[in-house]
Formats: C-alpha cells, structure tokens, sequence
C-alpha cells in the first residue's frame, strides 16, 4: 500500500540538525515505505519566498518522487501570485503553501484575505500553517472563496480541538496532524467531532521532523485497513489530482 | 501482515522506563484520565515500567497528592511514585521533601510552567536547594535554556522533560559540563536530534518520558526504534538509564 506524504520540506533549518540534502528526503521515503511526497523550500518558508521556490524548482526537475507547494507570501501578495504561476507552470508544482509566523501574519489578517483570494482565482490547493485558536476563522474566510480548498497544516498545532471543529463546519477544509508535540486523541477527537476519513491526510514535516513521528500518529489513531488507505494516499490523490501510485 | 513495517511494534520499541507519567484530573485537557486508564494504556503500549504521580500535586495539593501517589502506586508493581511540592508554596516544602524521602521516593517533579516559577524566584531555588541536599533526581517541565543554567555546576541530577529538537545545541553545550543532566527524547524528533546527543555527549544524557496519558506514545517508540543508534545505546535510553537511578 502506497503512501503520499502532503506536508514536507527540503532544503536546511536554522537549527542544530542537518537535514538539507534530498539524498535525506529520499532516505526517510524509502526507510517508511513513502512514495511520493509534496514539499515546499525551508528557504522559501523562513526567508525569501521567490527565492527559494527557484531553487525548489531545480530540485524538483531532478527528482521524480517529489512534488512541490510553491510558498506565498501574504506580504507580498502581486509577487508570489506571479511566481506561484511560474511554478505551476513547471508541472511540478501541485499547490501554494503559507506559513504564518515567518510572514508575521495571522490568519484573520486583511494581507491573508487577500492572499486567499488570489489562490481562489488560481484554483490551486493551498497547505497553510495553523497554530493556534485563529483556525476557527477559515470556514468564515473561505465562505465567499468556492474554490479554495485548504489543508490545515499541523491541524491547528495547540488549538487541534478548534481546528477539528473548523474542519466539521466546512468541506473544503481537510486536517493533516504533523506535530513534534503528538497530543493524544487528535484524530479521535476530530472523527467524533464530525471530520470524515475522506478529509484526513498524512503528512510529516520532514525532512524537519523525522516521519516516524508522524506515522506513530498514524498507528495510534488505529484506523480500519480501508480508511488507512485513504488517509495515507487516496485522499491525497483526489485533492491533488495525482496518478495513483498503486 | 501488513505491508508497513511501522505499523507493527517491534522489538526495538521496548521501553524499560518511561520517566513522564501522570494520571488523574487536568482541567485543561478534553479528557481527564485515571491511573486505571493509564495502566491500561501502558500495558497496552511497549512501555513496561514507569515513573508516575497524581496531577493533585500538580495542580492543588502537593501534600495531599503526594501521600495519594505513594498510595495509589503502592497496588502498581510496575509504577514507581514520583513526589512533588508546589514552588508557589516553597515554604511548605521542606517537611514535605521530607515525608517523601521517609516513604523511600526518589524522583521529584517540578512543575514550573503549571506554577509559573522562573529560574530566579526565591521560591524555586529554595525548593531547588532542598532537593539537592537530599539527592533526589529532579524531573523537570520548561525551558532548558533558561534552567539548565540555574541548576549547572551543583552535581544536580535533572531529567529535562521539555527538550525541543529546535533547543537541542543549548541542552548540548550544558551537558558537555554536567553528567547529571539527562534529557527525554520526546520532542527530539529531527532525524538526526537523538543520534547528535548519543554521538556528542553519549547515551547517558537520554531517557524515554512519553507524558502519558496525555502524548500518543507510538511516535516516541518508533523515533526510539528507528534511531540510527547502537543496541547498547538504545538499551541505555529505553532504561538503562534510569535503571541506575532507580537502583
């Protein structure tokens, strides 16, 4: 059964790991089974964002197991709309991602709303950094915004309760819990909380997290073999529009 | 059999002693879990021992949680009681430490981010101080880069059970000094954060604390059993390490 990873990174963090190379990316893929794994540049994510999608650009030509989310950001709103479709163009790029703590923008910002319209009209899947109880916003926001699907990166982080009931209120929100900090019952809850298996995805912050954090997440939620192929792929491939990897 | 590997514990998840356990009420949570629970679910889990005590002590009542884990715990062969005083009535906390070390508990645990004590609060260097003179192993919540300094330089033994991979050169520069200064692998989930410790400092400066019931445990026993590691350094983090504290 094959896995696709929504939520990953490539290239270096500022901190004391070394975690840059893709030979990395592709060694924790083939050490759990991962197929295909979506990710954006760290450098892109903590620095410059047109910057580092460029240098993703050159990697992702190189390396057919990895896909790319072209990082936006919503202080700069006519840039990233241009480099997002010099990305997209590629044809290895599937998605936007927005982190919010990099940019210094929550998610109830005038800059967010009007980041989110620009991927409405583009029509893309975004991934967005959530942490904290402004996830509660997204089904408002996103109301008057048909297209936009999101992925509730980290699933609200500390607000996980807040981020499940969001995701219950709104169908074109989809929960993905890739977290150092695994609080119990995440998934659990979200399922209880009105969430369908179809709206779950697997991610893993790698290559910043280790996947096997991810995956314990995973074994602990104690899914059916049917719902465990569609929240490790099948999910994936519908949102995304991929090839299934079977 | 399944086609993941990790879907299935292994053997190499196997851990002798998880320092980070709790049970009872916490307001906070979405659920509140008893120590039947938590037995439960560490029986039902690779852990096979553990370091436990009543969130009451945490919380409200140090005294009245103290004498409550001892009793609770004196029915649980594989749960060893853990003591704590509350460092917002550090007063109170010496006959306390006292009882604890008369009833043979070893561990105590500081729960500084609960109680909001900072590293320079008279209250918690006298608890500190206290501790120390009596030798017990200080289990410890918060920043380590900002009590990993205060507690530097005294001998101190001290499980730091709040490590985050982002933290890790501070705790690494510390426990260059100090051989009494361990770590939980918890929030070490880089992957490589584990083997850098095992590798710059060695695997006496790790131990397994999964904060039962309220962390998901399977996500620390696969960083545990995929750790790129010896078996004798893993051996040593799973509990080997503690095993020596215990003893």
């Amino acid at each position: 059964m094959p896995i696709i990873d929504v939520h990953a990174h490539w290239g270096p963090w500022p901190f004391h790991m070394d975690v840059g190379s893709t030979r990395l990316n592709l060694e924790l893929m083939d050490r759990y089974g991962i197929d295909l794994q979506i990710v954006s540049a760290a450098e892109a994510v903590t620095y410059d964002a047109v910057g580092g999608n460029a240098a993703l650009r050159e990697v992702l030509g190189a390396e057919p197991r990895l896909r790319g989310y072209a990082v936006v950001n919503p202080n700069r709103v006519e840039d990233s709309a241009a480099d997002l479709r010099r990305c997209m163009d590629t044809g290895r790029f599937v998605g936007a991602k927005i982190h919010t703590t990099y940019p210094g923008r929550s998610i109830g910002s005038p800059q967010m709303r009007e980041t989110f319209a620009m991927l409405d009209e583009a029509g893309v899947p975004l991934l967005l950094h959530t942490w904290g109880p402004d996830v509660a916003l997204l089904p408002g926001l996103l109301a008057g915004l048909p297209r936009l699907r999101v992925i509730v990166g980290h699933a609200g982080g500390d607000a996980w309760q807040e981020a499940a009931h969001a995701a219950a209120s709104c169908d074109r929100l989809y929960l993905e819990h890739c977290r150092t900090v695994a609080d119990a019952g995440r998934i659990p809850y979200a399922r209880q909380a009105g969430v369908p298996v179809e709206r779950l995805l697997f991610g893993t912050d790698s290559t910043l997290v280790d996947p096997c954090v991810a995956l314990g997440v995973i074994r602990d939620a104690a899914f059916t073999p049917d719902e465990l192929e569609r929240v490790l792929w099948r999910n994936a491939t519908e949102l995304f529009a991929l090839p299934s990897p079977t | 059999m399944s086609r993941y590997a990790w879907l299935e514990p292994s053997p190499l998840e196997r851990v002798g002693w998880d320092v980070d356990v709790l049970y009872g009420p916490w307001p906070s949570r979405h659920a509140d879990v008893g120590l039947a629970a938590v037995r439960e679910r560490l029986h039902g889990s690779p852990v096979q021992r553990g370091l436990a005590l009543s969130s009451r002590g945490a919380l409200f009542d140090a005294a009245a949680g103290n004498a409550q884990t001892v009793e609770d715990l004196a029915g649980c062969p594989e749960l060893l009681p853990v003591g704590t005083v509350d460092l917002r009535d550090a007063l109170a906390a010496e006959p306390q430490l006292d009882a604890l070390t008369a009833a043979g508990v070893r561990f105590l645990r500081l729960f500084t981010v609960e109680q909001g004590a900072e590293p320079g609060f008279p209250g918690y260097r006298h608890v500190v101080d206290l501790a120390l003179a009596r030798g017990l192993v200080l289990l410890h919540d918060g920043d380590v880069r900002r009590f990993g300094p205060a507690l530097a330089g005294r001998g101190a033994q001290v499980v730091f059970l709040d490590l985050h991979a982002y933290f890790l050169a501070d705790f690494l520069l510390l426990a260059r000094a100090e051989p009494g200064f361990r770590a939980t692998t918890r929030m070490l989930s880089a992957p490589d954060s584990v083997e850098r410790v095992v590798e710059s400092v060695g695997a006496r400066h790790l131990v397994f604390g999964s904060r039962t019931p309220f962390m998901d445990i399977s996500p620390q026993t696969l960083r545990l059993r995929y750790a790129r590691i010896s078996a004798q350094d893993r051996a040593a983090v799973a509990g080997g390490n503690v095993e020596e504290l215990v003893r």
